[in-house]
């Protein structure tokens, strides 16, 4: 078991990062190159002040009239976003391991707080799943791919709530929650969940559009 | 009497020194869980530890392998300190570049056992609930 441990948090860990920080790069640097050469005139009306006034505008709850429509898909996108960030970045247990590996250390939640926000995690993890079976017009676009991300999504905070836990076999669980972490780090720029590495992008296109070409807001 | 008072205090010493060493053996042999009351409130369940049990599956004979010495954050491996509790050089929240009391434990159970691929690496194999 303790060979497994180590090639999951040496080699197999190493092998994620880079995935996700070279596949990213690629692709956005990939993306940058096929919107040049099919949608050359979008590059002329890209501007930093319509990107940055649509992106803040997005980023407040309730204040796009997108998200006033959904007020349950708003408050459970805001949540899972925050949360699932939060929760990896902050957790106890990943500073120690980084502080074991780099001797670098920085603020953290309390395991009690992490432990509700996991839940939250999990809690809007069904409801998006809810909504892609129940309500018609997201269900009609639902693809095999947005299934895939959002059980590479799922995967992590289960396995780190029962390995957190000790419930069933901890040695198992903790490898578990280990892979299936690192499964999501290098599927960020492959898979849906490359949203992450867009999503700025998409929101400035956008803004730039609508504030230099149609004098109008996006949200 | 003036023969006896010195045998006196001879066996009172013998008895002193023994009385502390058996004490000390019987602290190791009741050590089952690392929680010094320098953390305070603890984040997470203490480490299961038995010192002797340990001590015997590892086979350890040197107190030293621990219990090292050191000043600067740097280890001395060469002065044995068993009977100092590590939280009187390593701190909880030390000053400069010296080893923390939660990094030091971390350090010296996870380096050992890695390099000898035995024994516990994840945190939940020592905190257990």
């Amino acid at each position: 078991m303790n060979a497994a441990y180590e090639f999951v948090t040496g080699p197999l860990a190493w092998a994620a990062w880079g995935i996700f920080l070279l596949g990213s790069g690629w692709r956005l640097y990939s993306m940058r190159q096929l919107a040049m050469k099919k949608d050359a005139s979008s590059w002329a009306f890209m501007d930093l002040g319509f990107s940055l006034r649509s992106i803040v505008n997005w980023l407040i709850p309730f204040n796009a009239l997108g998200w006033r429509k959904n007020p349950v898909m708003t408050v459970t996108t805001f949540a899972f976003h925050i949360c699932l960030i939060a929760v990896p970045v902050f957790l106890v247990a990943h500073v120690v391991l980084w502080t074991e590996f780099f001797g670098v250390s920085y603020a953290t939640l309390p395991d009690n707080v992490a432990d509700i926000m996991t839940l939250v995690v999990l809690a809007a993890c069904l409801v998006f799943a809810g909504r892609r079976l129940g309500q018609k017009e997201v269900a009609y676009i639902t693809t095999g791919k947005d299934w895939l991300a959002l059980v590479i999504v799922t995967l992590p905070f289960l396995t780190g709530f029962l390995a957190y836990h000790q419930v069933f076999d901890y040695q198992v669980m903790i490898i578990a929650h280990i892979v299936a972490g690192e499964i999501m780090l290098a599927a960020i720029p492959f898979t849906r969940l490359s949203h992450m590495v867009f999503a700025a992008f998409t929101r400035a296109y956008m803004g730039s559009e609508f504030g230099g070409v149609r004098h109008a807001r996006d949200w | 009497m003036k023969r006896i008072l010195p045998l006196l205090m001879l066996a009172a010493l013998v008895c002193t020194s023994a009385f502390l060493a058996v004490q000390t053996v019987m602290a190791q042999d009741t050590i089952t869980k690392l929680a010094p009351a320098a953390f305070g409130k603890l984040t997470r369940p203490p480490a299961v530890f038995n010192h002797d049990k340990h001590n015997e599956k590892a086979k350890l004979e040197e107190c030293v392998v621990c219990h090292h010495g050191g000043a600067d954050g740097k280890q001395d491996k060469t002065a044995s300190t068993e009977g100092t509790p590590c939280s009187d050089c390593h701190k909880v929240k030390p000053a400069g570049k010296a080893t923390s009391l939660q990094r030091a434990y971390h350090k010296q159970c996870i380096a050992c056992h890695r390099a000898k691929g035995k024994g516990p690496l994840a945190c939940g194999q020592c905190h257990v609930r």
